[in-house]
């Protein structure tokens, strides 16, 4: 069974090359170009494992954050934040909201994003 | 009302302006205030005696005037100057991370093609890919050191506190490194460390510390030189030591290696590319991370540079 990843970020060509490189690594992949969508894509393509951009329309990363940990279905699918803001403020707000990491994204290759969506994966299986 | 709230509130003052709380407007009206009340009632106790109460109460209202006027002309342009310096930092911050996206964009691209779809391509395809990879690379150094050099004046370097293994790092470093000594025949030695000293630390800024006084010493060796790096636990810190065999640095570059935008002599000389902002940023990173950095230097026969990093 192949794990279900699901990318929200704004910018199309970051999505698509790395919705690209995850398919074809071992991933099946879902894709938001915003907030709102990615939120409705949590609930309905149960995902296991989410990445989110913060800087989105229409909802931002923090509020989506809120909304995929207010409701029982989706409140325990792991986010990797996947941002270029990296100010420790943001960072922290929005660890505490219930994000399990984050990477800024100028600073990591494809593979390195891939083995981190990995450990992460195995880590809450056990 | 809300103004005079928010007026009042310095510690947010500060923050906006990006200056620590002795130097926001409110606070230095608020010493005006009290300076003024203090000179008026010195001027009260020296003058009662001698002049008469109306005569008084022109000095006083003169001397009020002339402090608050000069102060005021003092306090605002330093308003103004942190603001002017506050909009430099913004800009350069809002710059690099509008150039970050697209930068990302071709380094991921090209690391997609060279996994996924090398069969298709020629070696000298591969070989054009790699050069632009290596381009790519340069230019994403370049605008995450602007970055680094205005979260580092805004007083937020961001830096991670994650467990990390230092000795992979040290060797991935070291393997980036591997073309540029190549190319100038120099030999990188090795002594053995310890593979599982973990660190707290940032481990995309670690790699910046490493590669800056790695390179460095390859940049500012001799030809056929060697480079020598060591790593020792001492005190719950890890001391990652690189030793060079260049011609050293002077008594006149000693001051300012550390300081932002600093080129030594030799730099030029020898035609080093750079920016100057490595040490600077390096000193930087290593410091709000709990260690420190030094060196040590012999002119004409070489350079040590150190850092010490927490241990988990």
């Amino acid at each position: 069974m192949k794990k279900k990843i699901l990318i929200v970020e704004d910018d199309v060509a970051l999505r698509q090359t790395l919705a690209e490189f995850l398919e074809a690594d071992s991933f099946s992949v879902l894709t938001a170009a915003d907030g709102e969508e990615g939120v409705q894509a949590a609930k309905s393509g149960t995902p296991d494992l989410i990445l989110l951009d913060i800087v989105l329309p229409k909802k931002n990363g923090f509020e989506a954050i809120k909304e995929i940990k207010k409701d029982k279905k989706t409140k325990d699918i792991p986010i990797i934040l996947l941002t270029n803001l990296g100010s420790l403020s943001d960072i922290e707000k929005a660890l505490s909201l219930g994000a399990t990491t984050y990477l800024v994204k100028g600073d990591y290759q494809l593979r390195e994003i891939v083995e981190k969506i990995k450990d992460i994966l195995t880590l809450s299986q056990k | 009302m809300n103004r005079i709230k928010n007026d009042l509130n310095i510690k947010r003052q500060a923050k906006e302006l990006g200056v620590s709380v002795w130097q926001a407007p409110s606070f230095l009206f608020l010493m005006l205030g009290a300076i003024i009340i203090i000179i008026m009632t010195a001027v009260f106790f020296f003058a009662r005696n001698e002049t008469s109460a109306d005569y008084l109460i022109v000095i006083e209202s003169f001397v009020a005037v002339i402090i608050l006027s000069v102060g005021n002309v003092i306090i605002t342009n330093m308003e103004k100057l942190a603001q002017v310096n506050k909009m430099k930092s913004e800009f350069v911050s809002i710059v690099s991370h509008q150039l970050k996206t697209p930068l990302t964009g071709i380094g991921w691209d090209i690391e997609l093609i060279i996994s996924n779809y090398k069969d298709g391509l020629s070696e000298k395809q591969i070989e054009i890919l790699k050069k632009i990879e290596h381009s790519n690379a340069v230019m994403t150094r370049m605008v995450n050191d602007l970055l680094d050099v205005a979260r580092i004046e805004q007083g937020d370097l961001s830096l991670r506190k994650d467990k990390i293994n230092f000795k992979e790092i040290v060797q991935r470093v070291i393997e980036k490194n591997r073309e540029l000594s190549g190319h100038s025949g120099i030999e990188i030695v090795v002594s053995n460390f310890r593979s599982d000293l973990e660190v707290s630390g940032d481990e995309k800024k670690m790699e910046v510390v490493l590669d800056n006084l790695i390179s460095n010493a390859i940049k500012y060796n001799k030809e056929g030189g060697k480079v020598f790096i060591t790593v020792k636990e001492k005190n719950g810190k890890v001391i990652f030591c690189v030793k060079d065999e260049g011609i050293g640095i002077s008594d006149e570059e000693r001051n300012g290696l550390f300081e932002k935008f600093f080129r030594g002599d030799s730099a030029s000389k020898k035609s080093v590319g750079g920016t100057g902002l490595g040490l600077y940023i390096a000193k930087n990173i290593v410091e709000q991370g709990g260690g420190k950095i030094w060196y040590k230097t012999v002119e004409g026969k070489g350079s040590e540079f150190c850092f010490s990093v927490p241990v988990v």
